[in-house]
């Protein structure tokens, strides 16, 4: 159905770090796809970033300097839409405790655009996709149907991975601790989607995405790209701008 | 000489033993079909509980009500034990259990000790301290045995033995019977059957471990598949069974809640084929069972744990099912962990035994995918605790100081919006100097590094 925009119908997004510094264009297509849907959106000039870095390693007075910069940068008036499972893990389940405040309204994007029935444009008609979970997606949010949902309204013919359930090996830190470990996850992963016959592996965690996607870029492999590009613009056309990441 | 296992581990350990079982395809092999297979029968399994949640709730809490009173249970089940004839023995240390049950040993003159499958005794390291005492012990579970043969330390607690192939094993056993032994499962274990009949039959003592006691009636648990934990426990004249102190269940009633879920989150079986209930040694009027029955129960940091949220980690009950699914532990088997316990949870429980300044590698062997914490039948918030394990780490000092320091620097930059702006700008002009060195090398080896786009997304004009 289509929407009519509202007052109620205001959203902010937040970029992330890692998508205004790395993946703009990923950021660009969330905004493209809420936008689409009907919805005016914010881009709140203050933010900058959850803190989970540092929360992850341990270091949590670090983790609240950089996370107070969240609760000054957002209004608690219009939803909060990020396009990273990981960073809504982390302003859902733990900065309100860190920082001693309410929570917030946060919505990972597809979980956000598949809970107000958005239709899609069949972008990815006759592509054979896999998608992949990241894992603060899949076990704290609970967020696995949603993607998967959209990619199909896409029009794409989804293929699962075998072995969905593990981690990919970014793990944040651990990705650089432990290097050797998350190479060899990363090579599971993406052996594992062109085992199943997918031309592209879509994720919607900007982490995921730049560990899977820097290794292809390294080794070769099925193109990674991130859910919302995938869905704004389709996977052939970020193919064809030979950034299938960014 | 201190016999007990050395859990203490050097700082990047855990990556040099890492890469040995990464760089061994046929170990990738073994561990991959394994843990796989463990999870999946797991699965299947818990999906049969109609009252899944509800049982691990359960579970959970009746472990934590023993947690929180663990000297009042103790107590308990030792009044129950001795009043059955049995005795209780406490341990603080591992070289003081490992000296209780050689002093037990030689009171009895025994020269030859026959043992079940016990990760206890690993962590008190008694093979070496009855070694020591001249006293022979031989492991009767399988894998177990396969290790003592090569010398070599338990890879997963479950499953002790899953880096050997059955041909390495074969190769084992037709060496010590001096005839072929095809690497075939069955016959496998007709010639360990062989090797080991006559241990049973001229052990003196025998030694167990003691998957979960019930304070009520001080009645001890054994849960095996082999049938050999019922021979250790029952043919020579003195069983000794070691047993971690919070190793407890109130009731028989809760035994149950526990033995329903134990069986299943470790190999996918509604019971093992021997759980076996002991409750004090033989009787008069009885015709079998030991004479003795001596229960040795070890503290050995546990008391430590009983402060503070990582009490929560005493509910565990040695299933395996974290291991199983984690992906780290899927690459690298057990032994980077150390000789003892691996995967998650031991990732948890060994720096809180030895302290984080001694296996400071730990806390971080781990993506925080959160697998274990899904898998945890008792619903141990695993990769919680190995959150919480890395801000102690911080906390005391045992943090590496670069990282400290730039973990800060980087704070004070991006708490506001201005000093984030200056510090990516300046980022993307000395990006070509990020891979030359520190973590942005190790990134690089492997994978491309990230390139900080021209225009930050804030940067651009929007419509």
């Amino acid at each position: 159905m289509a929407r009519v925009p509202g007052v109620s119908d205001v959203v902010q997004l937040f970029a992330t770090c890692l998508g205004d510094l790395v993946f703009p264009d990923a950021v660009g297509d969330a905004e493209t796809l809420l936008r689409e849907a009907g919805f005016r959106v914010e881009l709140p000039s203050r933010q900058v970033c959850c803190g989970q870095p540092a929360y992850n390693a341990g270091h949590h007075a670090a983790a609240r300097r950089v996370a107070r910069s969240f609760a000054k940068a957002f209004s608690r008036s219009a939803p909060i839409v990020l396009p990273s499972g990981s960073c809504t893990t982390m302003v859902t389940h733990y900065l309100p405790e860190l920082l001693g405040v309410e929570p917030y309204d946060v919505w990972e994007l597809s979980a956000f655009l598949d809970s107000r029935g958005v239709e899609l444009p069949r972008r990815n008609e006759g592509r054979t996709i896999a998608y992949h979970d990241s894992c603060h997606m899949l076990r704290e949010l609970k967020v696995s149907g949603e993607p998967r949902r959209l990619l199909e309204r896409s029009g794409a013919t989804l293929v699962e991975l075998p072995r969905a359930d593990l981690c990919c090996g970014f793990g944040g830190t651990f990705s650089v601790r432990q290097p050797e470990i998350s190479l060899s996850m990363a090579d599971d992963k993406l052996g594992g989607a062109k085992g199943a016959g997918a031309e592209f592996l879509v994720t919607a965690d900007p982490g995921c995405l730049m560990h899977l996607d820097g290794r292809v870029r390294k080794v070769g492999g099925v193109p990674v790209v991130h859910l919302a590009t995938a869905l704004a613009r389709g996977v052939g056309a970020a193919a064809a701008d030979g950034l299938a990441a960014r | 000489m201190s016999g007990a296992a050395k859990l203490q581990q050097e700082s990047g350990s855990f990556r040099v033993i890492a890469r040995g079982k990464l760089n061994d395809d046929r170990i990738q092999g073994a561990l991959d079909l394994s843990v796989s297979r463990l999870r999946g029968l797991r699965l299947d399994a818990w999906e049969q509980l109609d009252d899944l949640e509800a049982l691990r709730e359960r579970a959970h809490e009746l472990r934590m009500r023993v947690v929180n009173d663990l000297e009042g249970y103790l107590a308990q089940f030792t009044q129950a034990l001795e009043a059955r004839g049995g005795h209780v023995h406490r341990a603080a240390t591992p070289e003081e259990a490992s000296a209780i049950i050689v002093r037990l040993c030689q009171e009895r003159k025994a020269t030859l000790v026959a043992k079940s499958k016990s990760m206890a005794t690993e962590e008190i390291g008694l093979n070496a301290a009855l070694e020591a005492a001249g006293i022979t012990p031989v492991e009767t579970d399988l894998g177990e045995y396969i290790l003592q043969l090569d010398g070599t330390h338990p890879v997963h607690i479950i499953a002790p033995a899953i880096e050997k192939t059955k041909e390495q094993i074969a190769a084992m056993f037709t060496a010590i019977e001096g005839r072929e032994v095809p690497a075939e499962l069955e016959a496998l274990t007709a010639s360990a059957r062989r090797q080991l009949r006559q241990v049973f039959l001229d052990a003196d003592v025998g030694i167990t471990g003691c998957n979960m006691a019930v304070a009520e009636t001080g009645t001890i648990t054994l849960v095996t598949n082999e049938g050999n934990g019922r021979l250790v426990s029952s043919l020579p004249r003195t069983h000794i069974a070691v047993m971690g102190m919070e190793r407890l269940v109130p009731t028989l009633d809760d035994l149950s809640v526990i033995l329903r879920l134990l069986a299943r989150s470790a190999t996918g079986q509604r019971l093992t084929s021997s759980t076996t209930l002991i409750t004090g040694p033989r009787r008069a009027g009885e015709l079998d069972g030991p004479e003795e029955l001596h229960v040795v129960v070890i503290d050995n940091g546990r008391t430590n744990l009983l402060r503070g949220r990582y009490r929560e980690m005493l509910a565990c009950i040695r299933c395996g099912a974290c291991l199983n699914v984690c992906p780290i532990f899927r690459k690298t088997g057990g032994a980077a962990y150390g000789p003892v316990y691996s995967g998650p949870m031991g990732a948890v429980l060994v720096p809180l035994y030895v302290g984080l300044g001694n296996a400071p590698d730990l806390p971080h062997a781990s993506s925080l995918c959160g697998a274990c914490t899904e898998a945890c039948p008792v619903k141990i918030p695993l990769h919680e605790l190995l959150l919480d394990l890395r801000r102690d780490m911080v906390d005391e000092g045992s943090a590496p100081r670069w990282e400290r320091w730039a973990f800060t620097a980087w704070s004070f930059a991006w708490s506001t919006p201005l000093g984030y702006r200056l510090s990516t700008r300046l980022a993307r002009l000395g990006q070509p100097l990020g891979a030359a060195a520190g973590p942005g090398k190790v990134w690089g080896a492997g994978r491309a590094l990230p390139q900080l786009a021209r225009r930050r997304y804030r940067d651009r004009p929007r419509g």
